[in-house]
Parts: structure tokens; C-alpha cells; sequence
């Protein structure tokens, strides 16, 4: 404490205004403090919403600096298929987003799409790995779960060989999802810098058929990632009828170009992604396209743009409503009978039961009755090795199964789930066997707190309405078949790029620095540090950080 | 550059060429325009200046107090209610010895309601400290924005310039202005003695005993009254450079007359329309406007008016019981000369209501009849009696 007094003879040698005599640094005031605020950078939400984990406010940061190839090797740390999830993914990360309720999310899976595609028009190739380990693994499906998995373990310098049943690499993407969503030639690009890594490929290989459980012990360890490959049925009279076919079955007809006669009026059952896929798809052969769902639309699994897209083609989605008859003539079917539903009491997924409405029939007279009410998985054949539950292959997050050398993921584990976490699991589960082959213990990383609406500020957000994507045409005609979504210019995308505004993560503005009475925050090579000696617990920089990057505890703590 | 502008933008081109670092204000009619064409100036970057938006004009204040206090020349404006709200804090600028200028707009204060002039604002905040000055024309407020600064900055004292609501501020006029350039001819950077840094963190404004207060109280008062000879200075020195000049108060044809009128603001020009007229027939009347109300130019005022038969005084302002309040500023100011000079109170033009050439004849018939006021204070132009109003 300054014990400098002084006293004044005369009002001139007096300043003109109560001043100091000294220095105020000896006065502590930070013991004043019954609070604390800290430097607490955090997980923005858009990243804690990807199942994939990719860091997406990373990447946009390096797109805004136009430095596009080191964002895209960002993702791809976390998944090698930007280009396709940009177009297919349900973006959960735009449902985290601070701006949803502000203006409108940011439109991430535009911006994932606009550097996967930059990444294949520049022809970018992967780092190859400087290790090399002996190791052979195994991958049983070549679809997303799959060729992530082989991904993962490749860039780790493990051999890897995948087996695929069918033609082409790429499971649903290639037989599922159609052109009109997914170009072939982007799926064929991410394919081919994946299997660029150096993994061997046998694709019209079935295991449990063409070759056997037995042929895959010389493996260090193999990766079950089968996906679902069986349609269910409707359990109908006449299902066999001539003009009744699985939605999956018509849709692997479609993306392998055989041709396919649906005739003029088509009824597709169900309310996932796979009845959209399929109804939109028969839009395009020119029939009149009616989809049965048999609860609402607040209720139907498909992707909501999906939906919303389907209705704007041209097709009519008849809700409350189920077949319960195929009425045939010579073996062809004729005419759908069809029962009218209401919602009863939750059921346990949640969503309300959908019960019949007792003496409501109606009829559909159709050419063609394509049924996607669901896919079932068909692993018995992995029944010797591993555990099954209904079907499904029983393991944990990171593909662990009842066998220390066999790991599975994606729809044969989870059920009808989604490409991010097909993606997700092959990655993790590369994770788990790359660490089990090395003797190592797993642990996977902890997260770091994820910034809270509440964190930020939003006062500091400019308000800028999100970017449209422009679409193709129209559903007739000679490119009918050509994507829908065509994408952003870079031009679009930059202006989207503005709109991120970084959330829990200190981009060095300087504010709590400008604002803080006390001129107690200090920054040194972008970090901002708080001297508590001074810091009196006004916790002004924690309101105006506009990010959220301080946190807050109790004094004493 | 000649430029046909309102006499609020007058204020913001003022603001302009004096090179302000920080200005903080918040909007209120009839002061909007001043605020709306710098926050343009700074967000073009014709102005180099911060431009700090705030809530109310307590903060508006507040916020100019904190940048004038780390050594930045800082500027706001307000009106009314506005300058009301600032109360507080106009107080601790001249506590603090911080050289702030701030334009405010004659409005009248409610309730109720009322957007038009008068003087009841400004002259409220007679106590502040504030230094005062009343303009008549637009040319005189860009001007004074200079001369504010200069004296401001010489005597460390905050100043207050004050201009008619819609009479001046909303009314176009012909004005010289100039940029910051040239501005720095008369008004060089301003240089602190004492300001906030980090690098070097005192404190200011802190609790002080009875043993050192008082004397800091008799410093801003002589500094005040050192205002006076500092602004005659200012005056010159600004005739000098760009050929104009106002002096701190101002006579017009006060020649031999026996009679002056005194006015401030606006009036001032429809008074010099009737003394003229007076003087055509022969009368022996002159006018003394009022540009300085703080520090009141006593020594000026007694040698203008101290051998005068009378002076009549127009105030469009109310000291509610006792008159106007430049009448009681030259009563007081005349007292002690021992002349018991006749000194009539006029009231007039309150919330904006036309102070038009006859209402002035009228004053001046009332003061021409009489030898001595027979009331204190005279309201003129009352209605009574004849009121027509609409009830619609």
C-alpha cells in the first residue's frame, strides 16, 4: 500500500482534478473478486452435432482464407467423403447451429460439398502413410461403413483388403441412393482416392458364399460392415404378383441401368429415405407416383428436405393410410386395397402408433406396388463368429463384438441408420483395431466442452440470409436423371463462409481485452491470459465475448 | 467551400473539421441529423473518429466522459429530455476537467409534449459549469464548434453550444466549411496533461477530503472566469485565419442609444429588423446579444448596458416566480454597479410558440411607455379571452 500523502500549501501547485500521486499498480483489486472468468476456448455445436466428429468450423475458417485443400484434408481426417455426404447427409450439425434460431443455420453440407468437389476437380490425392505395418485386415462390405474402415486403417499403413458381394464398390451409395441425388461420377471419385491408399479390392466376392468365414482367419482381424440387404415385406396375399417389387430391388435396377417396367401408375409404400429415393426415381420414369405412409408427416423417418423435394416433383403422399389387399388378375396385380389409419397412444420409439380406423377402406388402382417399408439385415451367415440380436451383430460404439479379432459397424449393428454413421463407425472401429493389433489401450479422445447458446453473444451477429441452392429443371425430359442440387459457386460459397460465426472458438478479437475495466486480460500470441491480481470478477469480457471462449467459476473453487 | 446546409449538420461539419477522435450521442429530435451525419462521416471514413452507439444520453455522456478522460478529443449532442438525462454526468465533466464539447438543441421539456424551442434545457444546467455559447446563425455554429474546443481545451472545461430547435437546426443557410486541415491551423491536436493509459494506470476522481476539495472547487472557477479573456483571445485569433468573428457578446447599433434590448439566439436577427426600423424614426434603441452565458461576461454586459436608461430584456426560458433567466443573469450582474438602471423581463416564444417583429414592438412599446416595470416579469402575448381552439 502507497503510503504517499501529500499535502498541498496552495491550490496551484494542486492538479486540476483529483489524481493519483502514484502508480495505481500496488492496488490489488482483484481481492475484490467473488467470481472468476477464464479462458475457456470450447467445441463449437456444429462439430459436437457431426456424428463423424469432422471439425467444421476448422475447415470453413481455412475455406474463408480461400485455402480449400487444407480444409478439405481436414475433413477428411474425419471422413473421406465429403463430396457425398455434402449431397446425402441429414446434416445434423445445421440442426446444432447457433444462427437456426437467429436466421437460419449455416449451410455447412453446401460448403462440405463445394471442397469434396473441389478436392476431385483438382484431382487431389492422399498423403500416403510413412509407416508400414504387416498386419493384414479384412473388410467384409464395401459400402460406407466399410470403405471407411479400410480408409482409416490404410492412412495408418495396414493392408487391407475389402470384400465386396456385388459389381462396384459403394454399397447403398452406388445401389441405393439415386443418380438424381448422387452422381455417379462423385461417388466413383471418392472411391477411387480411397482405394488409391493401396487396399485390394474383390468385389463379386459374397462371404459366407464365395468364400468362407474360415478363409478370413489369415487376417489379423476383420470388419463386418454388411449393411441391411434385405427388403421387408408386407406380408400380403399375392405379393408375388407380377408388378410388385422391393423398393431396394427397383432402385439397384435403376443405378445399375437394367431396365425396369413400372408401367404408368405406381403406389410406393413407406416413409423413410428409400421410399422417397424410390417414388422420385419412378417420377422420373414418367409415372404418376402415390406414396402410402401410415402415419403423418410429422412422423415420416425420410430426411425433411428429401420430403420436401418429392412433394414439389409432383408426388402425392397419401398419410394415415396402409395396403392391406393386392388384388391380381392372370398373376398381374390390379388394383391396391388400402385401409385408412389414426395415430393411437406412443409406441416405443416414441412416435404415436398408427392404428386402423375401423370399416376406412379405400382402392388404388396401379401398375406397380413398390414396397420400402423397411430393410432387415441378413447376417446369419456371421452367426459362427459373432453374437446377433434380431438379426442385427451386437457391438459397442467402437464395433467391438464377442470376438477379440472381429469388429463391425454401420446399419448391421445400429439398424437403418445413416451414411455419417456408417462413416462414423468404420472410422472408429479402424481406430479400436489399429490400437488392438499395436497392444495398446484404447482411449478414445475426451471432448472438450461444447459452447452453450447461452455462451454467445448474439448481439454481435450481423443478420445475413443463408445461400439458396439452385436445382435442376425438373423431373421430364432428357436430363430428368441429372442431380437435382446443383450446388454453389465459390462466389456463393464465400458469402455462406461469412456467415459462420465460429462459436467457442477465440478468433483473437480482442474484445474482452478492449472491454475490461480493470485492464486485466493480456494477450500473447492469440491467447488471452487474466490477471487475477487486478481481474475484480465483472465478468464483462465473458458477456462480451461474442464466441463464448470465457468461462466462468466460483471464487475459492 | 461554400455549402448550403441546416444548422444541425452545421454541428456535425464543425465536429468534422475540429478532427474529433471519439463522438457518442443518442438520437432525439430535433438533434438527430447532427448524430446521423457523423456516425456517416465515420462509417465512410471521411471523419477518422470512433463512433460509440449507446443507449441513452446518460451513457452517451458517460461514454464521451471515458474517451475524453484517455486523452481523445470526444463529442456528442443531445436536446431536451436528452440533456436532462445527462445531468448527472455533465457535473462530473467538469469535475474531472474533461474538455467535451456538446451541441444541444433548444427544445422545450415536457411534459407536456413539445419538439419546439426554448431556452429552459440549456439554462437548467446553468450550475453544471459548463461553458455556454448561443449561436444565431449556422455560419456561427460551425464556427463555434472550433472556437468550443479551443477554450475548452485551454481552460480544461467542458462546453456546451446551443442552438434553436427547427429556427436553426432544421433551417438551410449558406456555410463556409473547411476539413480538419484546415481546422489544424487554429485548433492544434489536444494534448493531455493527465489521462487514462495502461501503461501507466493512476487513478482519478477519487475520494477527496474537505482539506483538498474545496480548492479544486475554487480552480474550476477560475479557470471559468480565465474562460473569458481565453475566448476574446479565441475570437481574434480565429478572425485572423478565416476573416470572421463574434466576439463573446455581440452590440448592434448600441450607438447613443438610451434603450438596448437584449437578446440570445435566433431572436437576435428579427430584434436587428426592429432596431433598425426604431432607429429609421428616430429612436434611440440598441441591441446587445448574448452569444456567452457561461462564464457570464460581467465586465462586457456593465460596460454595454451600465449607462443605459433601460434594458429590456427577452427571454424565452421561465424561472418559474421570478422571470426569465438572462434577466436575472443581468439584474445580478448590474446590481453592484449602484445605477439603478430600470431593467424590464419580457417572457416570450416559450415551446416554440413565434417571436415575430410585432411581439418585439410590443415589448418595446410596453418598456417605451413606462419609466420603471410595474411587475417583475411580463408574459407576452397570453390569450385571454379571445382563445380559439378546435376541439377535433
Amino acid at each position: 500500500m502507497s503510503d504517499q500523502k501529500k499535502t498541498f500549501r496552495d491550490e496551484k501547485e494542486m492538479p486540476l482534478s483529483a489524481v493519483s500521486a502514484t502508480d495505481m499498480r500496488w492496488n490489488k483489486t482483484g481481492s475484490w473478486r467473488n467470481v472468476k472468468p477464464y479462458y475457456d476456448p470450447k467445441t463449437s455445436p456444429c462439430i459436437a452435432g457431426c456424428p463423424a466428429g469432422e471439425n467444421i468450423q476448422g475447415y470453413i475458417e481455412l475455406a474463408k482464407g480461400e485455402r480449400y485443400e487444407e480444409a478439405v484434408r481436414l475433413i477428411w481426417q474425419n471422413n473421406p467423403f465429403p463430396a457425398v455426404c455434402g449431397r446425402v447427409c441429414y446434416h445434423p450439425c445445421m440442426d446444432n447451429c447457433m444462427r437456426k434460431e437467429f436466421d437460419g443455420s449455416v449451410f455447412i453440407p453446401a460448403i462440405e460439398r463445394f471442397l469434396g468437389d473441389y478436392a476431385i476437380e483438382q484431382k487431389l490425392k492422399e498423403e500416403l502413410p510413412k509407416e508400414r505395418f504387416d498386419d493384414k485386415i479384412a473388410i467384409v462390405g464395401g459400402g460406407p461403413a466399410g470403405l471407411s474402415c479400410a480408409y482409416f486403417l490404410a492412412k495408418r499403413g495396414y493392408p487391407v483388403t475389402i470384400f465386396e458381394a456385388k459389381g462396384n464398390l459403394g454399397g447403398v451409395l452406388r445401389y441405393g441412393i439415386p443418380e438424381y441425388r448422387l452422381p455417379k461420377d462423385v461417388l466413383d471419385a471418392e472411391i477411387e482416392r480411397i482405394v488409391d491408399l493401396g487396399i485390394d479390392v474383390k468385389t463379386n466376392t459374397f462371404v459366407g458364399k464365395d468364400i468362407t468365414m474360415e478363409d478370413l482367419a489369415e487376417y489379423s482381424a476383420y470388419f463386418i460392415g454388411v449393411g441391411l440387404q434385405r427388403s421387408r415385406r408386407l406380408g400380403l396375399e399375392n405379393e408375388e404378383a407380377n408388378g410388385v417389387m422391393a423398393g431396394l430391388e427397383f432402385l439397384e435396377a435403376m443405378n445399375s441401368g437394367k431396365p425396369v417396367e413400372i408401367g404408368k401408375r405406381v403406389v410406393v409404400v413407406g416413409g423413410g429415405n428409400t421410399a422417397m429415393d424410390v417414388a422420385r426415381s419412378a417420377l422420373r420414369m414418367g409415372a404418376e407416383v402415390t406414396v402410402l405412409y401410415r402415419r403423418t408427416r410429422a412422423e415420416m423417418p425420410a430426411i425433411e428436405d428429401e420430403v420436401e423435394e418429392a412433394i414439389e416433383e409432383g408426388v402425392t403422399i397419401r398419410f394415415l393410410a396402409t395396403p392391406v389387399g393386392i388384388i391380381t388378375s392372370n398373376g398381374n396385380l390390379k388394383e391396391i386395397k388400402c385401409q385408412e389409419m389414426q395415430l393411437g397412444e406412443p409406441d416405443e420409439s416414441g412416435r404415436r402408433r398408427p392404428i386402423p380406423k375401423e370399416g376406412a377402406y379405400f382402392a388404388l388402382k396401379t401398375d406397380s406396388l413398390l414396397v420400402a417399408a423397411g430393410e432387415m439385415p441378413d447376417a446369419e451367415c456371421f452367426q459362427s463368429v459373432v453374437s446377433l440380436n434380431y438379426g442385427l451383430i451386437v457391438a459397442d460404439e467402437y464395433g467391438r463384438t464377442s470376438h477379440e479379432k472381429v469388429f463391425a459397424g454401420g446399419d448391421i449393428v445400429s439398424g437403418a441408420a445413416t451414411v455419417v454413421n456408417a462413416v462414423a463407425r468404420g472410422r472408429g472401429a479402424a481406430e479400436l483395431i489399429a490400437t488392438e493389433i499395436q497392444g495398446g489401450i484404447f482411449n478414445p479422445k475426451t471432448e472438450k466442452k461444447v459452447v452453450a447458446i447461452a455462451d454467445v453473444n448474439t448481439a454481435y451477429f450481423l443478420h445475413k440470409r443463408r445461400a439458396t441452392m439452385p436445382r435442376s429443371e425438373g423431373t421430364h425430359g432428357n436430363n430428368r436423371f441429372a442431380e437435382v442440387n446443383l450446388g454453389l459457386t465459390c462466389e456463393e460459397v464465400q458469402e455462406e463462409l461469412k456467415r459462420c460465426y465460429s462459436c467457442g472458438v477465440c478468433d483473437g478479437c480482442d474484445n474482452c481485452w478492449v472491454f475490461c475495466p480493470d485492464v486485466a486480460i493480456q494477450r500473447e500470441e492469440g491467447v488471452y491470459t487474466i490477471d487475477y491480481d487486478f481481474c475484480k470478477g465483472c465478468l464483462i469480457c465473458v458477456q462480451e465475448c461474442p464466441r463464448g471462449c470465457l468461462s466462468v467459476e466460483s471464487e475459492g473453487k | 467551400m461554400k455549402i448550403v446546409i441546416e444548422g444541425n449538420h452545421a454541428l456535425s461539419y464543425g465536429a468534422k473539421a475540429a478532427n474529433v477522435d471519439v463522438v457518442s450521442a443518442y438520437p432525439i429530435t430535433p438533434q438527430t441529423q447532427v448524430v446521423e451525419k457523423l456516425s456517416e462521416m465515420c462509417a465512410s471514413g471521411e471523419l477518422d473518429a470512433k463512433f460509440i452507439k449507446v443507449e441513452s444520453e446518460h451513457s452517451a455522456m458517460a461514454a464521451v466522459v471515458g474517451a475524453s478522460a484517455a486523452g481523445a478529443r470526444a463529442f456528442t449532442a443531445t436536446s431536451s429530455q436528452g440533456l436532462l438525462l445527462m445531468h448527472e454526468i455533465l457535473h462530473w465533466a467538469v469535475g474531472a476537467r474533461l474538455p467535451i464539447v456538446l451541441g444541444n438543441i433548444n427544445r422545450a421539456v415536457g411534459p407536456p409534449w413539445s419538439i419546439w424551442t426554448d431556452q429552459n434545457d440549456s439554462l437548467s444546467q446553468r450550475d453544471t459549469g459548463l461553458l455556454q455559447y448561443y449561436c444565431e446563425s449556422n455560419q456561427e455554429v460551425f464556427d463555434t464548434v472550433l472556437l468550443a474546443f479551443k477554450v475548452s481545451e485551454t481552460v480544461m472545461l467542458p462546453t456546451m453550444i446551443v442552438l434553436d430547435a427547427f429556427f436553426l437546426s432544421h433551417t438551410s443557410e449558406i456555410v463556409e466549411v473547411f476539413g480538419p486541415e484546415e481546422g489544424a491551423k487554429f485548433l492544434p491536436p489536444f494534448k493531455p496533461v493527465d489521462y487514462l493509459t495502461p501503461d501507466n494506470p493512476m487513478a482519478f476522481g477519487n475520494l477527496t477530503s474537505p482539506d483538498s476539495y474545496y480548492e479544486l472547487r475554487y480552480k474550476i472557477n477560475k479557470d471559468t472566469l480565465r474562460a473569458l479573456d481565453v475566448a476574446k483571445e479565441a475570437d481574434e485569433e480565429f478572425e485572423k485565419i478565416y476573416g470572421r468573428s463574434y466576439g463573446i457578446i455581440e452590440e448592434y447599433r448600441t450607438e447613443g442609444a438610451d434603450t438596448i434590448l437584449v437578446t440570445s439566439g435566433t431572436v437576435t436577427s428579427t430584434a436587428r429588423a426592429v432596431v433598425d426600423a426604431w432607429r429609421d424614426k428616430g429612436r434611440k434603441l440598441g441591441l446587445l446579444k448574448m452569444r456567452l452565458f457561461r462564464p457570464f461576461p460581467i465586465e462586457d454586459v456593465r460596460r454595454v448596458l451600465g449607462n443605459r436608461k433601460k434594458v429590456v430584456v427577452i427571454d424565452r426560458n421561465i424561472g418559474f416566480s421570478i422571470g426569465g433567466i438572462w434577466a436575472q443573469e443581468v439584474k445580478a450582474a448590474l446590481w453592484n454597479m449602484r445605477k439603478q438602471i430600470p431593467i424590464f423581463g419580457f417572457i416570450a416564444g416559450i415551446g416554440g410558440r413565434d417571436i415575430t417583429p410585432d411581439v418585439i414592438n410590443e415589448i418595446l412599446d410596453i418598456a417605451d411607455r413606462l419609466e420603471y416595470p410595474e411587475e417583475e416579469v411580463y408574459w407576452i402575448g397570453v390569450k385571454d379571452g379571445q382563445i380559439s381552439y378546435s376541439r377535433r
